[in-house]
């Protein structure tokens, strides 16, 4: 015979759409907004990181420290400052280590009456490997390029338009204007020493144009210019100070033990100045991860505000219909109903709801997620693959928690007015 | 005897206001009797049906219903006498919206866990009675509050209830409805149906065999009613 209250429960609800579909908007808002609002966050997360992966695993990178002015009297005369001969010492000392030093300037290349300007790395032949970013015509600087102090340039796929259209570019000659060098030229008359800045101006010859990488993490890597390093201190620095290193270690699990060599290693070199900056790959997704964290936190509470606003939606239509409902239940109770009666009826209108409401919940909040996920991979120029990550968690979480609210507050006005005696529940105001 | 109130008391609390709507009430009816308690606004007359059919509590007093002292059962037997032995029909209908006659006469049998075939056939046989066979798929709402009236005494004695109670039945129907509601209960009545019905309309009263009169929570006076005296309805 619980299976006629049960079918009276539905019956109810069938009856009563407007009210029903309310408290379920209440469920289903704060279900959808949880579970896109999380998947959005894991999708971005894994977008992240993959793209910082795919910058190449396992790096480190070396920098020069920025010293004070303070430091800088201090340790005057003292060998500091990162230099090409450094690249070459650490190549020597640690064999198992592929090391890409990089010094760079901003110039301008041009071919009759086309010009390009942009940013020139100078680099060695390993920096291809290491950033896995390879030539898709031509070759990329070689051994011989460095050994030989060649101008040779090697151009970025939207360089290479630029400069030269639909032509193939290998072979041709390029002007490349740039690099500001500081020459200390004694004059002739040995009277007095005077500081000169000469703008270079070169004849390069193309050897390699570089496949289409898009935009990663902020840099468009088919607007690079590469040259031999050699090349680009001795041209266009006059000088032997580099900016960077990439350097690739082999095995991942000892890339601490390798940075605080290295960093020592270097430190000697620098004549006890310790005037450089080692991070790795994990920092960087360390950063990242933190960045995440923010995120999260703000998103989860713009959601855990989204799941109480569905509540109280749903505390709203019970509190307006309780006037309704008790009566309801003091008619049912005057012609013979029990509590449990009641209580039952009541559990399963609002179970029902809420379930419902829960699910649709789960879809919206999933198409919601891949909807976001679309949009932004189509914002992305250079394929950023917003994936959305649908967390089982989340679901759970979400589900339960407006499930749960749905259940309650459909409940609790039923169990107070299953207290009251029939008269007073038929006749309250 | 079927029903026998001992001085039976209900106070209500307002506040820190006291208000006594009945102050030591002593009654007595019969089976098959057909009782009009008639009143003043404000006289207790709903207070009274109330307690008859266990709607609430009297605050003192003794209350023998076919021999039980109703007041000192648990709450689930009350709950079965007032599924099974009472019948109780409002001024204002109550019926469920959203749900056909029939559904509204089911109620007291799906309660009574009666199976649901015979819940049907027994909620037709029911609306059919009062007049309404054309109307079992109607919602409350569809019908008049004549028609809705009959709904509801067809849900009051859905269980073969021994007490019939009406708490002013007609009050809220014109004379044409009210007069055969009234006459609904007088065919009830002679088919040995007890009925106990409050009204403040001292005509109605008359097609009634006994008229108790309560004023401010006492009862001032209990007679029978001359049955010629139905003429003139
Ligand atoms: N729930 C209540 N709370 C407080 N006082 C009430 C309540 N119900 C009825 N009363 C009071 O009790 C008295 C009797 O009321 P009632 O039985 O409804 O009278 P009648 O039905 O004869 O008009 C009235 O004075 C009324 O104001
Ligand atoms: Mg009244």
């Amino acid at each position: 015979m619980i299976l006629a209250i049960i079918h009276d429960a539905f019956k109810n609800l069938s009856a009563n759409l407007l009210r029903s579909g309310l408290t379920m908007l209440g469920v289903i808002i704060g279900v959808a907004s949880v579970i896109a609002m999380i998947a959005i966050v894991e999708g971005g997360q894994v977008w992240l990181v993959s793209s910082i992966e795919r910058l190449g695993t396992n790096l480190l990178f070396v920098w020069k420290k920025r010293l004070t002015v303070e430091e800088r009297r201090m340790f005057a005369g003292r060998n500091i400052k990162l230099k090409y001969e450094d690249a070459l010492a650490i190549r020597q000392h640690f064999p198992n280590l592929t090391i890409a030093p990089k010094v760079g300037f901003d110039g301008q290349l041009k071919i009759g009456d086309r010009d390009f300007s942009g940013h020139i790395s100078g680099t060695s032949p390993e920096y291809s490997e290491i950033r896995n970013f390879f030539p898709s015509a031509g070759r990329f600087v070689t051994t011989e390029d460095l050994r030989g102090w060649r101008r040779s340039v090697v151009l970025g796929k939207t360089v290479a338009e630029v400069l030269f259209g639909t032509e193939s570019p290998i072979g041709k000659e390029v002007k490349i204007f740039g690099g500001v060098k500081k020459m200390k030229t004694k004059d002739i008359t040995k009277v007095e020493k005077q500081e000169q800045e000469i703008v270079e101006e070169y004849r390069f010859v193309v050897i390699g144009v570089m496949e289409p990488k898009g935009e990663i993490y902020g840099q468009n890597r088919d607007e690079m210019i590469f040259i031999p390093v050699t090349t680009a201190l001795r041209f266009f620095k006059g000088n032997d100070k580099i900016d960077s290193m990439v350097i690739h270690v082999p095995d991942r699990n000892s890339m601490e033990k390798v940075t605080q060599k290295l960093h020592q290693f270097l430190v000697q070199r620098h004549d006890g100045v310790d005037d450089i900056r080692i991070r790795n790959q994990g920092d960087f997704l360390g950063a990242v991860e933190q960045t995440l964290w923010t995120f999260r936190i703000v998103l989860g509470g713009i959601a855990l505000v989204a799941l109480l606003v569905g509540g109280i939606g749903i505390m709203n239509i019970m509190l307006v219909t309780v006037t309704e409902r008790t009566r309801e239940i003091g008619l049912r109770k005057a012609i013979g109903a029990r509590r449990n009666d009641i209580l039952l009826q009541f559990l399963i209108e609002s179970t029902t709801i809420s379930v419902i409401g829960g699910v649709l919940g789960i879809i919206l909040g999933i198409v919601t997620a891949y909807g976001f996920g679309n949009l932004v991979a189509q914002a992305m120029p250079g394929g950023g693959d917003w994936g959305a990550v649908v967390e089982p968690t989340a679901i759970l979480i979400a589900f339960t928690f407006a499930v749960g609210v749905g259940i309650l507050f459909g409940l609790f006005p039923a169990m107070k007015a299953a207290k009251l005696d029939p008269a007073e529940a038929l006749r309250y105001q | 005897m079927l029903i026998h109130l001992h001085n039976i008391s209900k106070i209500y609390k307002a506040g820190d206001v006291e208000v006594p709507a009945l102050i030591n009430l002593t009654m007595k009816v019969e089976h098959g009797e057909f009782v009009a308690i008639i009143g003043q606004s404000g006289s207790g007359k709903t207070t009274l049906l109330d307690i008859l059919g266990c709607l609430s509590h009297p605050t003192s007093g003794e209350y023998w219903l076919d021999g039980e002292n109703v007041h000192e059962l648990p709450d689930a037997q009350i709950t079965t006498i007032r599924n099974k032995k009472i019948g109780f029909i409002f001024q204002t209908f109550h019926l469920l919206p959203r749900k056909t006659a029939l559904e509204n006469v089911q109620l007291p049998l799906m309660y009574a866990r009666v199976p649901h075939a015979t819940q049907h056939d027994r909620a037709s046989e029911l609306l059919t009675m009062v007049g309404l066979t054309d109307r079992l798929y109607h919602y409350s709402n569809q019908l008049s509050g004549g028609q809705q009236q009959r709904v509801a005494i067809a849900r009051a004695l859905a269980n073969r209830p021994a007490l019939l109670l009406a708490d002013e039945p007609t009050g809220n129907l014109d004379s044409k409805s009210g007069n055969d509601i009234l006459n609904v209960f007088d065919q009830l009545h002679q088919q040995g149906q007890t009925i106990i019905m409050i009204t403040h309309d001292p005509l109605i009263a008359k097609r009634a065999e006994r008229c108790i009169t309560l004023s401010d929570g006492k009862i001032v006076s209990n007679q029978m009613t001359h049955p010629s005296s139905k003429i003139l309805v």
